[in-house]
């Protein structure tokens, strides 16, 4: 026989179907959203997996000058480095042997001349004839007849034999002695002495052409587009829309820069002066973001685009050819020293290589550093690490509602629990009955979340990421980590919490349940209240009766204002630090060189007056130590760029001289990992084996991102730079007189207000959908435990209308506490809520790169009080349509 | 079988600590024989509610002993308590102590299911005289009709002992006569040892066995010899 307790459930859930209704709504919001994140997020980044591997993404390519003959690819490919010195050598013996061929042909036909000349000479003084004339007949005659045969001879004697290997030996020895000189300052360059492994790759064309685009006909270019072959082999498109071109007049765009500058499937373009009709919308496999050149600082999806054409259409186009290459490991590599070690040598060999088939590399770039395939991964990779911990908030406090109303049931049914127990259902049984209903609206709540969460949430949650990035089209697949984290802990958080309530309510003997004896410690004096009138007094005992319900209710309101704050304070946040940004920087420019000298060896130098070298570098801070979670979304270590400062700055000012291992860290860096002066810290690089040691000699105030700085004589001494070396600078002015080719980046204002920019743009329809979320499970949580309130007293209400209290003082001994209780601590709650919202923002922080302050402004502070109060407001309403609903036989029938 | 079912020995209880110290029970001894209908008579204070909890095992004596069957009850611990109650009592309280969202068959199926051999549910209510209620809501009852189904969810379980506590004590004469007919047919149809506890002196003529309590000890302990009806009782 099934248990007949069992039956009570589904009549418990009908007869009380707005107070479940508004719990599972809670619920499937939470859980539908969190699970949809990340199901967005898993099904996202195994999209974007599975393309590195069918869409064929390169582990790095380069661009030649000229196109590569097969040999070149072959000895590329082989991943060898070539012979340079004996490529020169021998390059300098074949100039050499030309000249030297050159002067004995020459200095043999002078000579042979001359002994002909001579021996016709000495026949003609023997014959007498003196005549010029005749004698220099005579030797044209001679030179004539026997020139031929006495070059023959020439050449055939020792001696003439011995003079030609002298004169090659010693042009020779002369080439050798010129390379020697020469090929220590290149090799010292590139590190062509050290020996490699050799990394053998299978290499791809990859040509492109650059074109200009006008997407709306009206003649003037709206962005450039970079053109790519459809029948490439590597680096792939996948089609979110329409499909590859076929004609020569199709083109294919990608689908973030369609989508912002408005171009739509059909649509015809002017690229390259041609019109294409755009027949597919794409994301290539090596532009998840549209970085037009790797050292931008943001991509750039209105102005760049990335394009496909058919082969012929391809040809037709009059731009010049980029002669790009892509290629990838025959062994990939594991790890990511591995990655840098593959990519070190084949640079090498790619060098080598190019230098002795006399093409010129334009461009090199291994995969693992290229922006434009890495930017939107790591950024997702890092994402929606906060939610769960609110979901895990939100599920302890539907918990502990649950709870609370679970243990004013048990009161509620004392004597029949009593009965039960005395009649032989156990403890245990009863626990299981009263344990039942939260499990079960918990299951009902994820299985809808869940299902949700799988659709319409996760196509919110790849929508926002489609909003930001042009990713591949991705299908929704199953994620550990949402289930774990939006049903098992949430179910597990449920159990544990009612579990532990409920064991310990049941924990009294049967016939303190029969005889209603259920609190524990009791009052021995009912405490004495001033003269009030009547009607205070009485609300004050209800008030105190009622104390430990208020507490619940204090509770749910602290939470509701820390969901306030996080709804309102992140959006300020982000908008407070793109306002704050541009005070931030160091200086107005900051210009980053490619190197510090050009392409002649000297050092770059600029005449702005303002103009101060800086060195930087970029090691990593172990983050896990402080994070307390790992895997997915704790990112990697924290990046820290290092900065060398020259003495006496007008930018950074030091204070105490920094050394080789001492150095100072921004107040960001500070704040982030709770670093202060005198504290020891380890960097370590991110693609080597090496650690350095540093002691915080203090903290500089500059709260524009994770930096340590040191003096530049001990930045170039710990990081093995020549002396004078730097990386950039710092200029209050445009610095106009550095050749662009040796400028890498310049950082502006207007690129940190770019970054935020961005980020608002990601963000920004997330917080748009959390907000409204919240201030709905807000006022749905206020509904719960102002509900709590009410059902506790229906008792002593249903007494107070038998003894002839009318509905309106009834609210007001009822309500009147409550109302006061929530306007208090509304404003308490806030300034709680506010600083555990610092503390979470922190601890958040320490899930993502770079750091920025929780900020709310005071209008928001405000607007957080007022939601509270307009919601208390709407539910003390309903409060009180409810007390008027109580009937009076509650109070007067023997049943339970 | 053992002849005498129940055996109280020495019971003693007390209450509260130092001057506030009170004994309710002082040495109780009396024996109940399997089948009879005992009923305890006393004024209030007198133990006897008490003495039927710790008879049911969710209260526990001072001192002395009681012994179901052979079995003393100070031996078990508390899961072979709940497990004697779950197989062995019937619990009817004064107050009817229903669960109010199951009906009245669902109530007695509670004790139904308890039971490892229980009585047939329609019959309990045909028996009762709930069939035309069964699907009533407890409050939908009348007093009368809670304390039937009260005495259903005890019975039904079939078990040895029906324990009852004042069951009349909240309903009028009438109901009360129908209430005790009840529960007289049940220890003759079932043959379920009644102990019932009762300040209502006439209950006792319709008793096998007359245990009248004062002050914690057994004043008089009777073998009723002339017993008579529910029904014909009179007060």
């Amino acid at each position: 026989m099934k248990n007949p307790l069992i039956r009570r459930i589904p009549k418990e859930l009908r007869s009380d179907w707005h107070k479940y209704l508004v719990i599972i709504v809670f619920m499937v919001i939470m859980i539908g959203v969190i699970s949809g994140m990340y199901v967005g997020h898993d099904s996202m980044l195994a999209a974007v997996y599975a393309g590195r591997e069918e869409l064929v993404l390169e582990d790095g390519s380069f661009e030649l000058s000229r196109k590569a003959s097969q040999d070149l690819l072959d000895d590329i490919a082989s991943g060898k480095k070539a012979d340079v010195r004996s490529y020169y050598i021998d390059k300098g013996n074949k100039e050499a042997d030309k000249k030297v061929a050159a002067a004995i042909e020459e200095e043999l036909n002078e000579q042979v001349t001359e002994k002909i000349e001579e021996a016709v000479r000495a026949q003609c003084a023997a014959y007498g004839i003196t005549d010029e004339e005749m004698i220099q007949a005579q030797i044209d005659a001679a030179v004539e007849s026997s020139f031929d045969q006495a070059i023959k001879e020439a050449r055939e004697s020792e001696e003439f034999k011995k003079a030609v290997d002298e004169a090659y030996e010693e042009a020779h020895e002369e080439v050798v002695k010129k390379v020697d000189e020469e090929w220590d300052e290149v090799a010292d360059r590139y590190n062509l002495n050290d020996e490699i492994n050799p990394v053998s790759v299978k290499i791809y064309e990859h040509f492109y052409r650059e074109e200009s685009e006008d997407n709306n006909g009206d003649g003037a270019e709206d962005a450039t587009v970079r053109i790519y072959k459809s029948d490439s082999e590597i680096d792939k498109a996948s089609f979110n829309e329409g499909r590859a071109p076929e004609a020569d007049n199709e083109i294919a765009i990608d689908r973030m820069h369609a989508d912002n500058v408005g171009v739509a499937l059909g649509d015809s373009i002017v690229v390259g002066g041609k019109q294409f009709e755009v027949v597919g919308l794409l994301s290539y496999v090596n532009y998840l973001t549209l970085h037009e050149s790797n050292t931008d600082l943001m991509f750039d999806a209105f102005g760049f685009d990335v394009a496909m054409v058919t082969p012929e259409a391809f040809n037709k186009l009059r731009s010049r050819v980029h002669y790009s290459y892509a290629y990838k490991y025959d062994d990939a590599p594991q790890s990511k020293v591995e990655q840098q070690d593959h990519s070190e040598n084949f640079l090498k060999a790619l060098i080598t290589q190019s230098l002795v088939y006399d093409n010129e590399i334009e461009d090199y770039l291994p995969e693992y550093l290229r922006q434009a395939s890495n930017f939107a991964v790591s950024d997702i990779e890092g994402d929606s690490a906060g939610a769960s911990i609110l979901c895990y908030i939100l599920i302890g406090v539907i918990a502990f509602i649950f709870a609370i109303t679970i243990s004013n049931t048990i009161e509620k049914e004392a004597s029949v629990i009593g009965t039960l127990r005395a009649s032989g259902y156990s403890r245990s049984e009863l626990v299981v009955h009263y344990m039942s209903m939260p499990v079960i609206v918990t299951i009902i709540g994820a299985v809808i979340g869940n299902v949700l969460g799988y659709t319409a949430f996760r196509d919110l949650a790849c929508f926002l990421y489609y909003n930001s990035y042009s990713l591949p089209a991705c299908h929704a697949v199953w994620s550990n980590t949402a289930l774990i984290k939006t049903t098992i802990i949430p179910l597990l958080l449920m159990f544990f919490i009612n579990l532990f309530v409920i064991v310990r309510k049941l924990q009294l003997s049967p016939l303190r349940f029969l005889r209603h004896d259920l609190i524990k410690t009791r009052r021995t004096k009912a405490m004495r209240l001033p003269r009030w009138s009547f009607l205070k007094r009485f609300r004050l005992r209800i008030f105190f009766q009622n104390i430990p319900n208020y507490l619940v209710l204090i509770f749910g309101v602290i939470f509701i204002e820390l969901m306030m704050c996080f709804a309102f304070g992140l959006p300020d946040s982000l908008n407070h630090y793109a306002k704050a940004a541009p005070d931030m920087m160091f200086a107005e420019y900051q210009y980053m060189l490619m190197d510090s000298k050009d392409d002649d060896g000297n050092v770059i130098e600029t005449s702005e007056k303002s103009a101060e070298r800086f060195s930087m570098t970029n090691l990593m801070y172990p983050k896990k130590s402080s994070s307390f979670r790992e895997g997915m979304g704790s990112g990697q270590d924290e990046s820290v760029t290092v900065y060398g400062i020259t003495e006496s700055s007008n930018y950074v000012t030091l204070g105490k001289d920094t050394s080789i291992d001492a150095l100072y860290i921004s107040s960001a860096f500070s704040k982030k990992f709770g670093i202060s002066a005198g504290d020891m810290i380890t960097l370590h690089e991110e693609y080597e084996n090496k650690t350095y040691e540093f002691n915080v000699l203090g903290v500089i105030n500059y709260d524009g991102g994770i930096a340590a700085f040191l003096d530049a004589d001990s930045f170039n001494t710990v990081f093995e730079k020549d002396k004078d070396d730097f990386s950039g600078y710092f200029s209050r002015n445009e610095i106009t007189d550095i050749d662009d080719q040796y400028i890498a980046t310049v950082i502006t204002s207007e690129d940190i207000v770019k970054v935020t920019n961005q980020l608002m743009h990601s963000m920004g329809g997330f917080m748009g959908v959390f907000k409204y979320a919240l201030i709905v499970l807000s006022a749905s949580l206020i509904y719960l435990l102002a509900k709590i309130i009410i059902e506790r007293n229906e008792h002593s209400i249903s007494m107070a209308k038998i003894l002839g209290f009318k509905n309106g003082e009834i609210g007001s001994l009822y309500i009147v506490p409550t109302a006061i209780v929530v306007v208090l601590f509304s404003v308490v709650s806030l300034v709680i809520g506010y600083y555990l919202m610092i503390w979470i923002f922190h601890v958040f922080m320490l899930q993502l790169d770079g750091y920025f302050a929780f900020y709310m402004k005071q209008s928001s502070m405000l607007l957080a009080v007022v939601y509270l109060l307009v919601g208390y407001a709407a539910v003390s309403l309903i409060d009180f349509a409810r007390i008027k609903r109580i009937p009076l036989d509650v109070a007067l029938k023997n049943i339970e | 079988m053992n002849n005498e079912f129940l055996e109280i020995k020495d019971l003693k209880k007390s209450f509260g600590t130092g001057e506030a110290r009170q004994d309710v029970l002082r040495g109780m001894n009396f024996t109940v024989k399997k089948g009879e209908f005992c009923v305890l008579l006393g004024p209030s204070g007198s133990g006897k509610s008490t003495l039927l909890n710790i008879i049911g095992g969710i209260d526990t004596p001072d001192e002395g002993f009681v012994s179901i069957n052979g079995d003393k009850l100070e031996e078990m611990n508390e899961k072979e308590l709940t497990m004697y109650r779950r197989k062995h009592l019937g619990y009817v309280f004064q107050m009817y102590n229903l669960i109010p969202n199951l009906n009245v068959k669902e109530n007695i199926e509670v004790g139904a299911y308890l039971s490892d051999n229980p009585l047939d549910v329609e019959e309990v209510l045909t028996t009762l005289g709930l069939q035309n209620h069964k699907y009533k809501y407890p409050n939908q009852l009348s007093g009368g009709q809670q304390q039937r189904v009260s005495i259903g969810r005890a019975v039904v379980k079939n078990p040895d002992i029906l324990m009852c506590d004042e069951p009349t004590g909240a309903l009028d004469y009438k109901t009360s006569k129908e209430i005790l007919a009840l529960i007289e047919d049940c220890n003759s149809k079932f043959g379920s040892t009644v102990i019932m506890v009762t300040h209502n002196e006439a209950i006792r003529n319709m008793a096998d066995h007359v245990i009248k309590l004062r002050d914690g000890v057994v004043r008089h302990n009777d073998i009723n010899t002339n017993k008579i009806s529910a029904m014909d009782l009179e007060w």
